[in-house]
């Protein structure tokens, strides 16, 4: 199986937050609840770059490890999804996520914070594919009908790239080496203890 | 001739342009024959994380936290909670349950000694003050054993009774954590108020903690109404109830006080803290029921037997009878005068 | 003993009294993140909606407050 994974290559990425409101709408994401963001670092200065940032289903996850109720796991595609049954709203991957992905529909932690809601690579839960169930709670499962994730799909500039984790890689370098330049895998580093070589 | 002239004026138009483009050229000399490369001047992950430990950027939306782009101190957390805490706190208790396994066996229970006034009762501890030691106590237990299912529950628990169960459990063990935390620090304030006055460390606790306390040696050493190490049980109550406090909150209330690396912070402190707590209170509650007879009864009726006030609490039957002795006798539902 | 029961009730009150004025400072996501602009409803029950509570049934599951009408000016 493949090993799904996300890249952004912040040179393309132009800040339209297009995969921001494709991820909204896809999966009907209520307001304050961000499973996609675009972060600008140097905003403003020579050298600004944007980054579209969810959660990168990361290598041995950390949100997976400290979870107290163990309610993530991972797919055949290494997609890291969990079960909002189990999830008890601790905060705890909110403590361990280098992303920031974990979302609550609660801000106090006092009682639950809710069931934590993050991104799930448009692959739903566990509840079976394409189900209603499955949708009310996780949102579409763009996976289980051959289709990638809809935020990489659709971005206008090809910044955003999901697939195969070695297949992306590839097109990125492709790109790096005909454009002579290239400001890396962001969070790779962190998110898979790798990062792509060119 | 015509054409000479042009071709003059043609020459003085090159020359002159020429010039200016020569006094132009250092400005954009490499302009033409290389291709601009913006990543010179790009940030660059590995160049960002030698400024600052985090990356942080500009967001459009309204919750301003998500503008931490990666901050990667969440899988040092991960690395003490999952690594080093199951073990600090196994080590912590199992190691507690067994130095007092040890002491009780070895040393055994603590005797009541009779003397001519056994069978006498005196009030030790008012119903206010055994009203809030069992407050303080219940969510204290409570907190503890939920405290533990967050570190302990998934590894112990939940391979017995299924995921399902076990987090409808943890969900409950949740919301009494958080709720009962607020009785229990009322009853650590309420602690304080009753108890400071008699709980500050003079001269005869430095006598009593050379004596050994009566633990390794024969005979009691001097105590007023809390000896030395009631007074340490008081003073870690109250300190640890105090910090369990202040970090539970800035949990509680997540970035009213602290970002997300306050409360990584605040987490592993809470934690830590937890499981000394709870270890402390396990000698805490041995020694006042098995470990030594008739210490019950000062926080379960709340009247202790006379002969064993006059060998643990000399000083402090001393002045309570010399009180009563002046002044009107105390009923048992009244409160001691100071 | 008697003194023990009244502590265990109290400390149950207590908890329960915690609990509801808890969960009146308790914000919903939608709540806390709208602004003056965007004025947001109740987002309904898909996804991680204020009513979807799962399996477990626990206190507050249902909206504390109807969310701020919006203020035209």
């Amino acid at each position: 199986m493949a090993r799904m994974k996300f890249l952004c290559d912040a040179d393309r990425c132009i800040e339209c937050n297009a995969c921001v409101t494709a991820c909204k709408n896809e999966h009907e994401v209520p307001w304050g609840i961000n499973r996609r963001r675009v972060v600008t670092l140097n905003d403003g200065k020579p050298g600004e770059r944007s980054v579209s940032m969810a959660c990168m289903h990361c290598t041995d996850a950390p949100c997976a490890s400290v979870c107290p109720v163990n309610c993530f796991y991972t797919t055949a595609d290494a997609v890291v999804l969990h079960s909002k049954d189990l999830c008890i709203g601790c905060g705890y991957c909110f403590y361990a996520c280098p992303f920031g992905a974990p979302q609550y529909p609660r801000v106090g932690n006092f009682g639950s914070r809710g069931k934590m809601d993050k991104c799930t690579y448009c692959s739903g839960g566990p509840e079976p594919d394409l189900s209603t169930i499955e949708y009310e709670k996780y949102g579409s499962n763009r996976l289980a009908e051959g289709k990638l994730p809809l935020c990489a799909e659709m971005c206008s500039t090809k910044a955003l790239l999901a697939g195969d984790g070695e297949m992306i890689a590839q097109i990125y370098k492709e790109r790096v080496i005909k454009r002579g330049y290239g400001s890396g895998a962001w969070g790779w580093k962190t998110a898979y203890r790798e990062t792509v070589a060119i | 001739m015509r054409l000479g002239t042009m071709l003059t004026r043609t020459f003085i138009a090159a020359t002159a342009l020429m010039a200016v483009a020569a006094i132009d050229a250092p400005a954009r000399a490499q302009a033409p024959t290389t291709a601009p490369n913006p990543t010179a001047d790009s940030v660059n992950e590995d160049l960002l994380f030698k400024q600052d430990p985090k990356i942080h950027g500009r967001i459009s939306i309204p919750d301003q936290k998500a503008a931490n782009l990666i901050q990667p101190q969440g899988r040092e957390w991960r690395g003490f909670h999952e690594g080093w805490m199951p073990w600090i706190g196994a080590a912590a208790i199992l190691g507690m349950i067994a130095a007092l396994a040890l002491f009780f066996f070895t040393r055994g229970r603590i005797k009541l000694e009779h003397s001519e006034e056994s069978g006498k009762k005196i009030l030790r501890f008012n119903g206010f003050e055994r009203f809030t030691h069992w407050m303080t106590a219940t969510c204290f237990v409570i907190l503890a054993l939920s405290g533990l299912n967050y570190i302990f529950g998934k590894r112990l628990l939940m391979p017995l009774i299924g995921p399902e169960a076990f987090a409808t459990l943890a969900q409950w063990a949740k919301y009494s954590h958080v709720y009962l935390a607020w009785p229990f620090m009322l009853g650590i304030v309420f602690m304080l108020a009753v108890w400071l006055k008699d709980n500050i460390p003079n001269r005869i606790d430095w006598q009593w903690i050379k004596a050994g306390g009566g633990f390794i040696g024969k005979g009691h050493p001097h105590a007023e109404r809390f000896n030395a190490g009631q007074k340490v049980v008081f003073w870690m109550v109250t300190g640890f109830g105090a910090a369990m406090g202040i970090t539970g909150l800035m949990m509680l209330f997540p970035f009213y006080a602290t970002d997300i690396n306050g409360m990584q912070i605040m987490q592993g402190l809470h934690s830590l803290i937890g499981v000394v707590f709870i270890a402390a209170i396990l000698a805490h509650i041995y020694i006042g029921s098995l470990g030594m007879e008739g210490a019950y009864d000062a926080m379960g009726s709340g009247e202790v037997d006379l002969a064993w006030a006059r060998s643990h609490h000399d000083l402090w039957v001393e002045k309570e009878q010399a009180k009563t002795a002046s002044g009107p006798q105390l009923r048992p539902h009244q409160a001691p005068a100071e | 003993m008697k003194a023990f029961a009244v502590a265990v009730i109290c400390a149950v009150a207590l908890g329960i009294a915690a609990s509801y004025v808890l969960a009146t400072s308790q914000k919903f996501a939608w709540q806390a993140f709208s602004t003056t602009s965007a004025r947001v409803s109740q987002p309904g029950t898909n996804l991680v909606g204020p009513r979807w509570t799962g399996d477990v049934k626990g206190p507050h599951d249902e909206v504390a407050g109807d969310p701020q009408p919006g203020k035209r000016s």
